[in-house]
């Protein structure tokens, strides 16, 4: 048994609070928080263990019950900490939520999980109160910037904390017990809620351990928004599960802020996104020149592969070994990494950890061979397995044959049993590390009045892996002038999120279908590439 | 109509909000959805609705909204 897991306690915000002060961590700084103007406070484990138990008492008071969904919609922020870990204490599932997210995005969520409340900011509550009509089962709103409740169901956080207790006793919470959700794009239909158990907590806090290699003297940096799977796993989970020290910047990117963030906090590991990483390598070698990194071991990636020139830029110009790791939503934590002590081959997904057992199957389930491509693999029971899709149990199952998730990933293992990524089995666009859903984008154009058809491609990308390319069939007389290509931009921006934003929109007479109606995403794909668009026998007319 | 006032306009429709109010030193750290990829959706805004193009680079010279008023100013008056 994992010393971890004390009389059978899984609880995840037991762990990373309650658990760490009776482990003599009270008064070690649990969380150095960086806002975007500079202000530096801290937080102990034992302050992070109060806010966590004054928010389980403040959903008691709302009559929130354990296994109900509450969901935070905050960017970064102490307050989105403190309610995630409190949320888990109370038993109840805690969905985040991306702060871009636009009104479709949200209701998409909050109305498949039948979301019983939901945290916030002031700004954000226009989004919510467009949906709200639509979302009979959202009791309340709680907004962390007003001192007052304002009206009727929407609450001040400060005035339910101020009178709220800071004791709490967590209840015993099984293994199996629901814990964080998160939604994730696919190829057709509504993105999808991956239900995780608090077990997850013995796969995030051992390869926060053995792969990003935190010890417990460590400063981590962890840049994920919390609203992502990595935000949660290795933002929240895995470092407080290890008692270990994290800085959290609620700034944009910048450079120079960030050098000099790695620089004063003397922060030791740092996780971060390949697309971040390839801003920093657009800029002039000679910005870091004036910085001392020294403190700094080494770095570790996530979100979509991570090419080789990164690498290299990373060791000649921040003196820094990177590596890369691979996980999804579902696996709830890192399977297959690169990691200190394990030669890196560049480009390389790296070495499934102990725990697993990945494999590279056809589509009829056989093994294919070494250095063969085939359906990236999953054998299934590994500790951080999610545990449903909420609503769907036939997609979960779905999944799921002979014992093994297919990923949806396709793969292949060389002679040495390293893996390479080789793309997507579906159409599910991965920009900057975050899965894009073509049929959402799709559906959002076609509330524009000026679009007839549409159909949504990834395509390569130098700076994103993947950029979102739109092509749009306009009704007549309509031309694709720059203001309408601008108002595209902006709906979809602000109906889904900035991220599911089309980089270009096309103007095409009609959308290529197959004789069903299905849209040949391949075929557009194909033409934007200037690429054969191989057979279209099957196309309508 | 003053640039800042005839900016705010351009910034409540680019982050689809009415309550908005930018001033010269509002910066990417004071509205939540500003990010690399709305700033791309804004710059052509701004762009569209000052009959201006800004320059690959120039933008990064930006540190706040103050700024990016004067440059505005600069090319409308150039």
């Amino acid at each position: 048994m994992n010393e971890l897991i004390v009389a059978g306690q899984y609880n995840i915000g037991h762990i990373c609070t309650t658990h760490q002060c009776k482990s003599g961590l009270k008064d070690k700084t649990a969380m150095r928080w960086v806002s975007a103007h500079h202000e530096r406070t801290d937080y102990t484990f034992g302050d992070l263990d109060a806010a966590s138990n004054r928010f389980a008492n403040l959903l008691d008071t709302l009559g929130v019950l354990p296994g109900d969904i509450f969901f935070t919609f905050l960017p970064k922020m102490p307050e989105q900490f403190f309610a995630f870990l409190g949320t888990l204490k109370h038993r109840t599932i805690c969905g985040t939520l991306f702060s871009n997210f636009g009104e479709d995005a949200l209701l998409d969520r909050l109305s498949d999980s039948k979301a019983t409340g939901i945290i916030t900011k002031k700004s954000f509550l226009r989004k919510i109160k467009r949906i709200w009509p639509q979302l009979p089962e959202l009791r309340f709103v709680i907004l962390v910037d007003i001192d007052e409740h304002s009206e009727e169901n929407v609450y001040s956080y400060k005035q339910l904390m101020d009178a709220a207790s800071a004791e709490w006793t967590t209840a015993l919470t099984p293994p199996e017990t629901p814990s964080v959700l998160h939604y994730t794009s696919g190829s057709t239909g509504k993105p999808k809620g991956a239900l995780h158990a608090h077990r997850s907590v013995l796969l995030q806090n051992s390869t926060t351990r053995d792969v990003l290699a935190v010890n417990s003297n460590d400063i981590y940096w962890c840049t994920a928004d919390q609203g992502w799977v990595t935000g949660t796993s290795y933002g929240i989970i895995g470092p407080w599960s290890l008692g270990v020290t994290q800085v959290h910047f609620g700034g944009v990117y910048d450079a120079s802020v960030w050098m000099d963030l790695i620089q004063t906090e003397r922060i030791t590991v740092w996780y971060t996104a390949p697309t971040a990483l390839r801003m920093l390598m657009r800029e002039s070698p000679e910005l870091y020149a004036p910085f001392d990194l020294s403190s700094l071991r080494h770095i570790s990636s996530v979100g979509e592969p991570l090419n080789p020139e990164v690498m290299v830029w990373g060791e000649k110009i921040l003196g820094k070994k990177i590596y890369d790791t691979w996980f999804q939503t579902e696996t709830g934590g890192i399977l297959i990494p690169n990691r200190p002590g394990t030669p890196i081959r560049h480009g390389s997904m790296g070495k499934p950890i102990d725990e697993i057992e990945a494999a590279i199957l056809s589509d009829d389930g056989s093994q294919v061979g070494v250095n063969t491509h085939g359906n990236l693999c999953i054998k299934s029971g590994w500790s951080s397995m999610f545990i449903t899709y909420i609503n769907n149990q036939e997609k979960y199952d779905s999944r799921f044959r002979d014992g093994y998730y297919y990923t949806g990933d396709t793969a292949y293992r060389d002679d040495d049993g390293y893996f390479w990524f080789v793309g997507r089995s579906d159409d599910v666009i991965n920009t900057s590390g975050h899965l894009v859903s073509p049929f959402e984008v799709e559906s959002a154009l076609l509330e524009l009045d000026e679009i007839v058809e549409s159909g949504v491609v990834g395509v390569p990308d130098d700076l994103l892996f993947e950029k979102v390319i739109t092509y749009v069939a306009l009704r007549d007389g309509i031309t694709i002038a720059p203001e309408l290509d601008l108002k595209i931009k902006l709906h979809i921006s602000n109906r889904l999120s900035s991220i599911a934003a089309p980089h270009e929109v096309i103007a095409i007479e009609k959308i290529p279908k197959n004789k069903s109606g299905k849209i040949m995403r391949r075929v557009l794909k194909a033409w934007y590439l200037g690429l054969d668009a191989g057979d279209i026998s099957t196309m309508e007319d | 109509m003053d640039i800042i006032t005839e900016l705010n306009t351009v910034f409540r429709q680019v982050f689809d909000d009415n309550s908005l109010n930018v001033t010269r030193t509002t910066t990417a750290n004071d509205i939540d959805e500003w990010d690399s990829l709305t700033h791309m959706n804004l710059v052509v805004a701004v762009e569209l609705k000052f009959k201006i193009k800004f320059a690959l680079g120039e933008l990064q010279l930006l540190k706040n909204v103050g700024d990016m008023a004067d440059m505005i100013g600069k090319k409308i008056a150039a």
